[in-house]
């Protein structure tokens, strides 16, 4: 784990990624377009919102200093509830797939990245059940 | 003892914190604006000419058209929380803006005049934002998709909010010693006015420019100018 190349990846989107995480008003309006949390019974954790804080908002918060557990816990976020379709809207604008899309960017520059449950024939336990 | 510390309080969130908090607000507003204008660059060329985006309906597809769009938009899908909103937000800028009592503070200093509504109508608007408030607070307390990205700066802020419409609330109606609920109302508004530009109700400068972008990316009237890369 490389945190100085975290902090340099964070820094470079730096002003329009803090930018769109302060303008995030925590409506949750965003949940209905997103089709995951449709078809997982509103599980909260498929949130256009919650996915974006989970991962990159955390990685903003502790400046990149996050352990190889909680990286692999933004894996899960990034990879296994968001298949990034860019379908997810926010009434203030937030561009919500960019901010995944540098999140997922910063985790593979970190070795890790996600393998999509349904392509090696495992099932969607992201759900947690 | 208490009076005299009553009053200085007073004065001085009447005189210089009142003063500081609006510049820190003007300039806090415009600084927000400049930091957005920043984000953006030039538009690039179209690669195909706007006319190519347009579609002719017939009046049957415009009618499912419309009604698609109906089923898709906050109204539709969130009723409550749409009129909550709309109706919250009318009077969180109307109240302190037409109040009676704000416009004879701003005749007093400057002899100026501002438009203000009758006291009854104020004082409904007033309990509007109050109720509107319990329903956000309850949506927050209650509803797992918002608990689930709530956090402590959630619930001060929206205390931030509702300070100075309770206080408001209570010395209108004379509710608990005037002199201290009356300070503690200019102090509540003059926290608003400083943190406002500066945490999540910034989205009160962001959403014209928020409405304009969506308008210009999908409307007919295309902008000139789009996000840096």
């Amino acid at each position: 784990m490389n945190t100085a190349v975290i902090q340099d990846m964070l820094q470079q989107h730096k002003k329009r990624m803090k930018l769109n995480l302060a303008a995030c008003a925590g409506c949750s309006l965003c949940a209905e377009s997103c089709f995951l949390f449709e078809l997982h019974d509103h599980d909260p954790r498929y949130m256009p919102s919650f996915k974006v804080l989970n991962s990159l908002g955390k990685l903003y918060r502790t400046h990149g200093r996050s352990t190889q557990e909680q990286l692999q816990g933004m894996a899960e976020i990034v990879w296994r509830t968001c298949v990034l379709c860019g379908r997810c809207y926010c009434p203030f604008g937030i561009d919500i797939p960019n901010m995944i899309a540098l999140a997922r960017d910063i985790l593979r520059a970190q070795g890790i990245a996600g393998v999509y449950p349904h392509s090696i024939g495992e099932p969607d336990d992201a759900q947690g059940e | 003892m208490y009076d005299s510390m009553l009053d200085s309080i007073y004065s001085f969130a009447r005189g210089p914190m009142l003063w500081a908090a609006v510049l820190i607000l003007c300039a806090g507003t415009v600084y927000r604006i400049y930091e957005l204008y920043l984000l953006t660059s030039r538009k690039k060329k179209r690669l195909l000419p706007a006319s190519a985006a347009k579609v002719s309906l017939s009046p049957e597809e415009q009618t499912l058209d419309r009604l698609a769009r109906f089923q898709q938009s906050a109204f539709a899908v969130h009723p409550v929380m749409f009129i909550v909103s709309i109706l919250f937000h009318i009077c969180l800028f109307a109240a302190p803006l037409l109040a009676l009592g704000h416009s004879l503070e701003i005749y007093r200093s400057w002899g100026i005049t501002p438009p203000s509504l009758p006291e009854p109508l104020i004082d409904g608007m007033t309990v509007i934002v109050l109720l509107c408030g319990i329903f956000f607070l309850m949506r927050r307390l209650v509803l797992p998709r918002v608990q689930a990205i709530s956090t402590l700066a959630d619930y001060v802020l929206l205390a931030c909010v509702m300070a100075p419409f309770l206080t408001g609330f209570f010395a209108y109606h004379h509710i608990f010693d005037y002199k201290t609920v009356i300070t503690l109302h200019l102090l509540a508004g003059n926290i608003l006015l400083i943190v406002l530009p500066f945490s999540k109700i910034g989205h009160m400068v962001y959403f014209f420019f928020v409405r304009l972008f969506i308008g210009s990316e999908f409307g007919p009237a295309r902008g000139s100018r789009e996000w840096k890369p």
